[in-house]
């Protein structure tokens, strides 16, 4: 069962915060890559699009400390590079999906009736295809690229957001306080978005925190197949697939970019999981 | 006691089966490679992949030795010429199908029919030269062409030019025959697991079984490289082909390995699209071919293995010539060119084919040595199924692809490429009337001196022209085990597996 999510958490949330090493653990992960996507220009030693013929399939040594690709290019400047597109990728990927969602599944589970019959069957529809199917289709009509992607992950990622939102918002409008809102002849907006939502997002914002993480992998696969980052800027996935080749002769070059993306989806996990423990979501 | 004898007799027939298979023979040579075959109707594919198997299971009229110089005999025995040069009389050797039945004039005349012909035939161009065919005899075949020309004999010898059975494809229909062909190669179709692998055993009736070693052949698919390279490494296969260029040298230090590099006809070149302006200017075209630092992109992508391409028409090719002006590695020349050209700063889109890590390499290579001289490449990573479109829509600016011949004669990579054939002079929109009429000219001429000097000259004339920019030759790479004796490839790819022997 959902627990109504108190509406005055935030102090609270600052009282359990130093008793909860998995949230501090989790926000620090992510802060270190924030800062580290921000400051790329200033924490790089090498430019992360220069090749070097000379120092090509170096393993790592003081000069390079990850190594060299086969182009001769630094891997350690090209991972700090890549977190900007990465982070960039999880956060933009996550962000157009979960607002969609979160109107969608609030409208609908609030009306109820043909309102909501056609917003889940629309859900249905999308639901109907295979997700990565449906992502690809829709990049190859918008062309390779990174905006198209985002269009696609919002066009094709709300529907969980609104699924959940619905649920939530059926259980919660029958519920004391919002028949008491209604009774008051609150405007159906406010009753909505003013008392309905803050309580249904609890959910939400966890779903976000793991959803960055497929994101992310999405994102790498679709870069994978050509439709998504285009050479020779630096993301993560990408470099893992490029370097698939020499894998056995310089692991160097797949392995960093490949901890990179466990070690941010590591941290987007671990902040998920400590917020659902904070807001008591599974218990 | 009926039952004991029946396995007395039994166990006789076993033992005297391996006693003849120890002295005889070599077993099962297994072979890994990317993708598995399509068809085994001759006539419907221009893939590779089929043609190399073709190769072991039919047989052609007339072969091409293994260093890919001269025309052998193949079915046909010896041939003769009229002095006009119209008539080709062929004697052919006996020889039977797989199926027992004797290869007569009449299935030759069958098969070259069908390939000129058929509905299902990807080369009918290439062969409606021939006018007429007659069998006098069963041993002898006389074809008559149109008028003359120097490449036919050799696309005789074209894997899609197989002689196939007659009676066997009138039977069984095009489609059946596509997957239980009966050819007079030294193998025969055995069984073939549809996206897995062709085993092949033995062809008793192929007129030379005699000289050949193995019991069969397994062409295995292994789409990943690195899963192949490890099958030949583990002993689970005793062979590879594609093996790619970043493993060779790793591959040449393993003591029970050997790496077979064989040359091929093999040419990667840069695809310009000059009806998009300002690729329509033969100057930014020279700047781009001296912009491009070849040497580079072959100890990059190739790992040295490579050759500067100077030619549309390979080293080691029929007719291929040094003297044509190819420009060396100059940015500054190339910046001279531009400035005189006035273009201001260049753009182009350049389509790379997803997936190829050889194409993905070179692109972000010229993507650096273009922004040297001031031009910025868009990289389009595309799915190679949809690449192919989008040259032939002239949807793209600049492209790499690769050629590699499938005949002899320098004559049918030339007229794809510089003869204005139907696909735009291979999509490069390229233009220019005198190359065209030379094409023809070189097709006509019988003297192979003054055809050699026919192409010079367009050699010459292409080169100054830009047509497209030629990057670099690469050879063959496969690997075996040790104690897999002469395997290896010709130039154009057919393997010589009816030679090949295994001593372990």
């Amino acid at each position: 069962m959902i627990r109504t999510a108190d509406l005055s958490l935030l102090p609270r949330w600052s009282r359990r915060f130093g008793r909860r090493p998995m949230l501090a653990a989790g926000i620090a992960i992510l802060t270190g890559f924030v800062v580290m996507a921000l400051a790329a220009g200033l924490i790089a030693p090498h430019d992360p699009i220069y090749q070097d013929a000379a120092a090509r399939l170096q393993p790592p040594s003081l000069a390079h400390p990850f190594g060299t690709d086969n182009f001769g290019r630094d891997v350690f400047s090209r991972v700090i590079w890549g977190a900007r597109i990465d982070l960039q990728i999880a956060i933009i990927g996550v962000i157009f999906p979960f607002l969609i969602g979160t109107v969608v599944g609030t409208v609908a589970g609030f009306f109820g009736g043909w309102v909501d019959a056609l917003f889940m069957r629309i859900i249905d529809v999308v639901l109907a295809f295979p997700f990565l199917v449906l992502m690809l289709s829709i990049i190859t009509i918008l062309g390779p690229g990174l905006s198209s992607f985002y269009i696609a992950m919002a066009l094709v990622g709300w529907v969980s957001y609104a699924r959940l939102i619905r649920a939530q918002i059926l259980v919660l409008k029958t519920q004391d306080f919002a028949v008491a809102a209604a009774s008051l002849g609150f405007s159906r907006l406010r009753i909505m978005f003013g008392h309905l939502l803050p309580n249904a997002l609890a959910g939400s914002l966890v779903f976000i925190m793991s959803d960055a993480v497929l994101v992310l992998l999405n994102g790498a696969a679709i870069s994978y197949l050509g439709l998504g980052v285009q050479p020779p800027v630096a993301e993560w996935g990408v470099m893992v697939a490029e370097a698939q080749g020499f894998i056995t002769q310089a692991w160097w070059i797949t392995l960093f970019p490949g901890l990179a993306i466990v070690a941010l989806a590591f941290g987007f996990s671990l902040t998920g999981d400590a917020l659902a423990d904070l807001m008591g979501i599974r218990e | 006691m009926i039952t004991n004898w029946a396995k007395a007799a039994l166990l006789g027939l076993m033992t005297s089966t391996a006693l003849v298979s120890v002295a005889e023979a070599g077993g099962v040579l297994s072979i890994g490679r990317r993708e598995d075959s399509s068809t085994f109707d001759p006539i419907a594919t221009a893939q590779n992949i089929d043609f190399w198997v073709f190769s072991n299971v039919f047989d052609v009229l007339v072969r091409v030795d293994k260093a890919g110089q001269e025309l052998l005999p193949g079915l046909a025995e010896s041939w003769e010429v009229s002095s006009d040069g119209l008539s080709y009389t062929f004697h052919l050797r006996p020889a039977k199908f797989s199926d027992g039945t004797a290869v007569t004039s009449e299935d030759a005349a069958y098969s070259l029919t069908r390939i000129r012909d058929s509905e299902l035939s990807l080369w009918s161009d290439s062969y409606k030269i021939i006018k007429d065919i007659q069998t006098p005899d069963p041993q002898t075949l006389i074809v008559t062409l149109s008028g003359p020309s120097a490449p036919f004999l050799s696309t005789l010898a074209m894997p899609g030019a197989s002689i196939v059975s007659k009676a066997a494809m009138e039977a069984l229909g095009p489609e059946g025959f596509a997957e239980k062909p009966v050819g007079s190669g030294a193998f025969m179709l055995d069984e073939w697991l549809r996206g897995d692998r062709v085993k092949l055993k033995k062809n008793p009736e192929y007129w030379d079984a005699a000289n050949v070693d193995l019991d069969g052949v397994e062409w295995r698919s292994i789409p990943d490289d690195n899963t192949r390279m490890l099958a030949v490494q583990a002993g689970e296969l005793d062979a590879a082909i594609y093996v790619p260029f970043s493993r060779v040298a790793e591959l040449q230090k393993d003591d029970n390995l050997a790496v077979v590099i064989d040359p091929s006809t093999r040419e990667d070149h840069l695809l310009m699209n000059q009806e998009h302006a300002p690729l329509d200017n033969a100057k930014v075209r020279e700047a781009i071919d001296y912009a491009i630092d070849k040497q580079a992109i072959i100890d990059t992508v190739t790992f040295g293995l490579g050759e500067v391409a100077n030619s549309y028409i390979p080293k080691g090719a029929l007719y291929h010539s040094d003297e044509n002006g190819a420009r060396p590695f100059d940015a500054e020349k190339a910046k001279a060119l531009l400035e005189e050209a006035g273009t201001g700063p260049l753009s182009f889109d350049y389509v790379v084919n997803a997936g190829n890590e050889v194409d993905e390499q070179i692109a972000v290579l010229l993507q650096q040595q273009l922004g040297n001289v001031g031009i910025t490449l868009n990289l389009q990573k595309i799915d190679p199924s949809q690449s192919w479109d989008m040259l032939i829509n002239g949807e793209y600016d600049l492209s790499v692809m690769y050629w590699t011949n499938d005949i002899l004669d320098p004559d049918q990579k030339t007229t794809f490429v510089l003869g204005h054939d139907v696909n735009m002079n291979y999509m490069t929109r390229y233009n220019n009337e005198e190359v065209k009429n030379l094409v023809a000219e070189a097709r006509l001429e019988m003297d192979p001196a003054k055809r050699e000097a026919i192409y010079a000259d367009i050699q010459k004339l292409a080169k100054a022209d830009v047509h497209w920019i030629d990057l670099y030759y690469s050879p063959y790479i496969s690997v075996t085990r040790k104690g897999i004796e002469n395997f290896g490839q010709n130039p154009l790819g057919r393997f010589f597996l009816e030679d090949t022997v295994k001593t372990y």
